[in-house]
């Protein structure tokens, strides 16, 4: 299983990655909007986590691009601050704030991905 | 001459002196019977004239040459009877003084007279003739009329104007006013019109007519009065206390009618120079009004001002445009005194009007005050209450009023210290007060103002207090989401920068703490926890919720449904949408209402749009098994079977237009609620949406 993680924080990126890793999943990491798009494209993940605050396009601008090509693709809305607002955030499967214990991102993983 | 005389000389001297005397009296007599104004007229004993002095040529016409020897020629023949039996009377000597009767004239006009006539005796005594002394009293007669017709003209205007003092409505009154002037036993006109002067606008206003609108209809209304033989008097009874009725077309036409006071006309003159006009022909008067020449057609017509208190309050028009009766000095000097006195009663009854017409409103604005307003006395008794009060608190007015204002607001059986009419009572000065009341279960702000009688006595006090419990709430909310949007931007900055350097210290030294024995894996662990502890302060102070969080409550499922479709019924209406609904006894289901209500309102959205206009939405709730449903069936254009998979994926859209969210919310809310949703569809027959949400609480989320 593939999961495509997006976050501009370095730190973050390395942190999921070794944690994900651990759990027998393949992770790809995108640190920008840009980046993120081509890895969809390129690596079609089974599985997306998107920070909402990033540098060049917004996360929930990546849902929406990402929904309308694959609706069913699992995405769960990561994020240091809550957007409940964004009635978007409702093209989500899932929204969790970040966390250091990363425990129940990864119990949501596991739920939807075998739901597929 | 002789002077001395025999005393035979002397008696002939003494005849002829006699003679002389006699001949001198009787040459006096006949000058005065000749020059007399009286007719002195002498007949025989058949009515024969014997003679006819000039007095009688004047007065009859008749030469003396034409009337001696004629029975008397100035006798009516209607009359003739009555005169034989005159000349009887006389014969047995009677004397018939100051008789009036009628004589006719030679050229047939008829004249008043008064009679005196004797008897004409000779020597003997003997009746031979009669002498007859008339005098032409038409004159006299006229004046007489005259004064009599006064006195009834008088005796009118007196009935009229104590009738019309009795009535205060306006409308009665001009209806009254208007009858008498058209009545025949009161002034006789054909039609009339009473303008009326409205200052704001500057203009002269119709404010009511009377007549018919045609000579056929005029017809019909005169034969009617003499068939129902109502007398003036009946009449203004019937107006006074019958129903008003709304006149004619004459009434429509006069009440559409408006003249400016700045032109130039006879009614705008009639109120600027305070008199009446008599027009006896409009087409050589340049000021008539051509509103009155072209909408009525009169030809004459005549107008009075009416002045109350030295104002010219309106002006009434007349006319006789069916009997084309010329309007005299008389018709004027009466409609003239008619309209002074009309002019004040109108006026109080305007007054009367005006004083009604404020009350009402003033009624009006304290009934439909939202605020709560209401008088208590002195004694704490409530007097009066305006309907916010008895909605507020879900009484009738009569349970209210006559209450003890203490147990009706507080439920207290003595009054509440801190209650703003309390504080009036004691000191007599008016109070505003913020009170919570838990006995009405809100928040007011209250104030209280004292009342004093005319003679400046306390009498109690008037209240005004409105619920600002949602007010309250409100400004809560806003006071918190201000301190929130202040704290927004700086917030979402600090969170990004402080929790994302968080998550990786705390991240990794997790990752430590495994791979760590002894000491160092405490260490770690002591980071494990301080960093724990700082991301839950961060979330605190960020007050976070989690999103799609439910706030679940017991909920009839009815209700819910019946506000969501109040939401869209004038959409519904817009579009000729029917709406059936078949609700089963309503059941509580455990659920968070706000996010239900947005999932089965995009359903609804759904169903509205599919449909387009005409046609119908069907709202079925029932249970099954284990579940509350909730069907919404429509009669719109369907899902194809091809599309009918993807309705629920975000962004899908076939509208065109909307987030194409709508229905992935209603299938994530549903979802968070252990809920499904099932859908069925043709194409052209339209949709059912069923959505199933469990009746037994999940110990889960």
């Amino acid at each position: 299983m593939k999961i495509l993680v997006v976050d501009d924080d370095e730190h973050i990126l390395r942190l999921y990655k070794d944690e994900l890793s651990d759990e027998g999943y393949e992770v790809v990491l995108a640190a920008n909007g840009q980046e993120a798009l081509d890895l969809f494209y390129k690596e079609n993940p089974d599985l997306v986590t998107l920070d909402i605050r990033l540098p060049d396009i917004d996360g929930i601008q990546l849902l929406r691009q990402m929904k309308e090509k694959r609706p069913r693709l699992p995405i769960i809305m990561s994020t240091a601050y809550d957007y409940r607002d964004d009635f978007s955030i409702w093209a989500s499967e899932a929204y969790i704030v970040k966390s250091s214990d990363l425990n129940e991102l990864k119990s949501m993983i596991r739920k939807l991905l075998s739901k597929e | 001459m002789n002077t001395d005389q025999r005393p035979e000389d002397k008696t002939q001297e003494e005849v002829l002196r006699l003679y002389k005397e006699v001949s001198q009296t009787k040459e006096y007599l006949e000058g005065i019977i000749e020059n007399s104004e009286d007719a002195i007229i002498t007949s025989d004993l058949n009515g024969v004239i014997t003679s006819w002095n000039k007095g009688a040529e004047k007065m009859y016409g008749f030469t003396s040459e034409e009337a001696i020897g004629r029975f008397l020629p100035f006798i009516p023949i209607s009359l003739i009877d009555d005169e034989k039996e005159s000349i009887e009377r006389i014969k047995n000597g009677e004397v018939l003084k100051d008789i009036e009767t009628i004589r006719q004239k030679s050229d047939g006009t008829i004249i008043d007279v008064s009679l005196t006539r004797s008897p004409i005796r000779d020597a003997a005594g003997k009746v031979v003739g009669i002498s007859c002394i008339s005098r032409d009293i038409s004159e006299k007669k006229r004046v007489e009329i005259e004064l009599i017709r006064r006195n009834q003209e008088l005796s009118r205007l007196f009935f009229i104007s104590s009738a019309m003092r009795g009535t205060l409505e306006l409308n009665r009154l001009l209806r009254m006013v208007l009858t008498a002037v058209t009545m025949s036993d009161g002034l006789g006109f054909n039609r009339a019109i009473l303008f009326l002067v409205d200052e704001d606008n500057n203009v002269l206003k119709g404010a009511m007519g009377v007549g018919p609108a045609s000579p056929d209809e005029a017809g019909q209304i005169w034969e009617k009065l003499s068939v129902e033989k109502k007398t003036l008097f009946d009449i203004m009874r019937d107006i006074e206390s019958g129903p008003l009725r709304k006149d004619s077309f004459f009434d429509r036409l006069s009440l559409g009618m408006e003249i400016p006071l700045s032109e130039e006309t006879i009614l705008t003159k009639t109120v600027k120079e305070k008199k009446p006009f008599n027009i006896q022909n409009v087409k050589e008067d340049p000021l008539s009004d051509a509103i009155l020449t072209q909408q009525l057609g009169t030809r004459a017509y005549a107008v009075a001002p009416l002045i109350s208190r030295d104002k010219v309050i309106g002006v009434i028009w007349v006319d006789n445009h069916f009997i084309d009766r010329r309007i005299g000095e008389e018709d004027m000097r009466f409609l003239s005194a008619f309209s002074n006195h009309v002019a004040t009663a109108i006026e109080s009854a305007r007054l009367f009007e005006q004083v009604t017409l404020t009350e009402q409103e003033l009624e009006n604005i304290f009934e439909s005050i939202s605020d709560m307003v209401f008088f208590n006395t002195k004694d704490y008794v409530v007097k009066k209450i305006n309907r916010a009060v008895s909605e507020r608190l879900g009484n009738k007015p009569e349970e209210i009023v006559g209450k003890k204002c203490h147990e009706v607001f507080h439920g207290m059986n003595e009054p509440k210290p801190e209650c703003p009419h309390h504080k009036t009572v004691m000191t007599r000065r008016a109070f505003v007060e913020e009170l919570e009341e838990p006995f009405l279960g809100g928040t007011f702000i209250s104030s209280s103002s004292p009342i004093f009688n005319s003679s400046g006595e306390f009498i109690g006090t008037v209240h005004v207090a409105r619920d600002i419990t949602e007010i309250k709430k409100l400004q809560e909310k806003l006071v918190l989401s201000e301190r929130m949007a202040a704290l927004g931007e700086v917030a979402a900055k600090v969170a990004h920068d402080i929790r994302n350097p968080l998550v990786s210290v705390g991240g990794f030294a997790r990752r430590l703490e495994k791979k760590l024995d002894g000491n160092l894996k405490e260490y770690a662990s002591i980071i494990v926890n301080e960093t724990s502890r700082l991301e839950s302060i961060l979330s605190e102070i960020l007050g976070f919720v989690r999103v799609g969080t439910l706030e679940k409550e017991k909920v009839n499922i009815n209700g819910i449904v019946d506000d969501i479709v109040s939401l869209v019924k004038s959409e519904l209406d817009e579009r000729s949408i029917t709406f059936v609904k078949e609700f089963a006894i309503p059941h509580e289901v455990f659920l968070d209402p706000n996010s239900i209500k947005d999932a089965l309102f995009n359903i609804l959205t759904n169903a509205v749009q599919a449909i387009g206009t005409n046609g119908t939405i069907f709202v079925k709730t029932y249970i099954r098994e284990d579940a509350a449903v909730i069907e919404m069936k429509d009669t719109g254009k369907g899902i194809s079977k091809e599309v009918l998979p993807f309705i629920f994926d975000p962004f899908f859209t076939t509208k065109g237009s909307g987030t194409g969210l709508g229905l992935t919310i209603t299938h994530k809310i549903i979802e968070r609620h252990n809920g499904r949703i099932e859908v069925e569809s043709e194409v052209n027959r339209g949709s059912i949406f069923k959505v199933f949400l469990p009746l037994k609480r999940r110990s889960e989320e």
